[in-house]
């Protein structure tokens, strides 16, 4: 009988799978052992607190920057490190080098005291605010704000009521315009069943778990297939460190402000007022067509919590004549951290803000 | 046995990975089917409503005994905070108006005096201009 000779590719597979198999073991016990994943390292430093809100000025990172300082307005309902998650996977890191003098606005815990914030505070206080004191810091008498989801609305909202101010460009990330196209969000905080209210009047402070249940009813098994993804690829550092970065920012969802959320259910979500161009915010109107200051957005096709139809209507919406999209494949996180951000939307960002920003 | 066509033999890690991510969109997409009635929306809601009522009670028979031992409520005490809010917010505003009052006068800090990198970069089109020129 002749040898049979098993292919060297089977063999070199073979090899492969034993040497993952044994790393996934070592490693897994230093998974879930360790420490929190080190996230937000690009270093910085607080200019201004109160409260829930925060205000970070990053120290530069590259010899000339432009004039016009950049401020990036993160989500209420997360933190806003996703921005900087980690050496060579941040998107301030990336802004930063290539010249930018960045400031982000990011948001701490509400307390029971501050249940009676509303949108009214976020658009009227604390963006003015932050934008005072950003001006400021670099001495410049104007700015450019990026807004990520929900930072998207409370900029557009701040750029529709201030159009006298300071903002030169504003770019917007995932922003939700049309209301009426949230999907399932849309669906459970239907107005017929849903008592925000009653929700609000009890517990004063939306708490987290809330929040949190929220995101993961929109994709239910991702969990369960991410710890699967990360066990089977434990023996890759690289997948892993990006893995626990990810899952920790996930699970620091914020609290909400009970009015904010009154007001962000009844104003925007059931009356859609943002698209249709009649809310007020604070006493002052907040119309889409009043934005004439150039504007960026950037959406992401398979968004599964802004989808592509809610926040498509933006640059038909605003008044601008500089205006400018970019369509991503990929989902609502991908678009501004991931792989896929650093090579398309941060360096069209930079280039389209590179522009505007002398 | 030697292989015999040029066919890369099947990977059982890339068809795991395959058969994850089919479960997970397949999984997903069942859910969001069912999630996303009316049906869903009205009994999810209500399930909330009757957490909400069990909460509430809870909250006024904790207060009632916290009344009758004289210690204060948790409204009490948001009450403290609240106020401690708006003077906080008060103090805000009163720093804001004394800045703005300041910058009046104050001359803008030239380049030399403040600290970091120069202002001077220029738009990514003016250098590739001056690199193609």
């Amino acid at each position: 009988m002749a040898e049979e000779s098993v292919s060297p590719e089977i063999l070199k597979r073979a090899r492969k799978i034993v040497d993952q198999t044994i790393q996934r073991n070592v490693k897994g016990l230093e998974f879930l052992t360790g420490p929190p994943a080190k996230v937000g390292l690009t270093p910085k430093d607080v200019i201004y607190e109160r409260g829930t809100l925060r205000l970070y000025h990053y120290h530069p990172l590259a010899d000339e920057i432009y004039r016009v300082p950049l401020l990036l307005v993160m989500a209420t309902t997360n933190k806003a490190y996703v921005f900087d998650l980690a050496p060579g996977q941040s998107m301030v890191e990336y802004l930063l080098k290539q010249g930018f003098d960045v400031y982000v606005i990011d948001w701490e815990p509400p307390v029971p005291a501050e249940r009676n914030l509303n949108l009214a505070d976020y658009t009227q206080d604390f963006i003015p605010t932050c934008v005072d004191r950003v001006l400021e810091d670099s001495g410049e008498p104007d700015l450019s704000i990026v807004g990520y989801c929900m930072g998207g609305v409370l900029s557009l909202i701040y750029a529709a009521s201030h159009t006298d101010g300071p903002l030169k460009n504003l770019a917007c990330l995932t922003t939700p315009v049309d209301w009426s196209e949230m999907g399932l969000t849309a669906i459970w905080s239907d107005e017929k069943h849903f008592d925000v209210d009653r929700l609000v009047d009890t517990l004063g402070i939306v708490p987290k778990s809330t929040v949190t249940a929220m995101f993961e009813m929109l994709r239910p098994a991702q969990k369960t297939a991410g710890q699967i993804r990360v066990w089977e690829q434990m023996w890759n550092d690289d997948f892993v460190a990006s893995y626990r970065a990810f899952e920790r920012w996930g699970n620091e969802t914020l609290p909400l402000a009970g009015e904010y959320m009154r007001d962000t259910t009844k104003e925007l979500m059931w009356g859609n007022k943002l698209f249709d161009g009649t809310l007020k915010v604070g006493g002052k109107s907040a119309r889409l067509s009043d934005i004439t200051i150039p504007v960026f957005a950037a959406m992401a096709e398979h968004d599964h919590i802004v989808s592509y139809k809610a926040s498509k209507p933006l640059l038909e919406l605003v008044g601008s004549e500089d205006k400018e999209e970019i369509v991503l494949k990929g989902g609502h996180v991908s678009l501004i951290a991931g792989p896929n951000a650093a090579r398309r939307m941060w360096p069209k960002l930079a280039e389209w803000m590179g522009e505007r920003s002398v | 046995m030697a292989e015999k066509s040029g066919k890369r033999p099947p990977d059982p890690a890339e068809n795991f990975r395959n058969l994850v991510n089919e479960w997970e969109r397949g999984f997903d997409a069942m859910a969001n089917r069912f999630m996303g009635t009316d049906e869903f929306s009205r009994s999810m809601n209500q399930l909330q409503d009757l957490q909400l009522s069990m909460q509430k009670r809870f909250n006024e028979a904790m207060a009632e005994q916290l009344a009758n031992f004289n210690i204060p409520s948790r409204d009490d005490i948001l009450q403290l905070g609240e106020a401690v809010h708006a003077l906080d917010k008060r103090v805000a505003r009163v720093e804001s108006l004394l800045a703005k009052k300041g910058k009046k006068k104050k001359k803008k800090a030239n380049a030399s005096t403040r600290s970091g990198p120069p202002r001077t970069k220029q738009p990514p089109s003016t250098r590739q201009e001056a690199d193609d020129g």
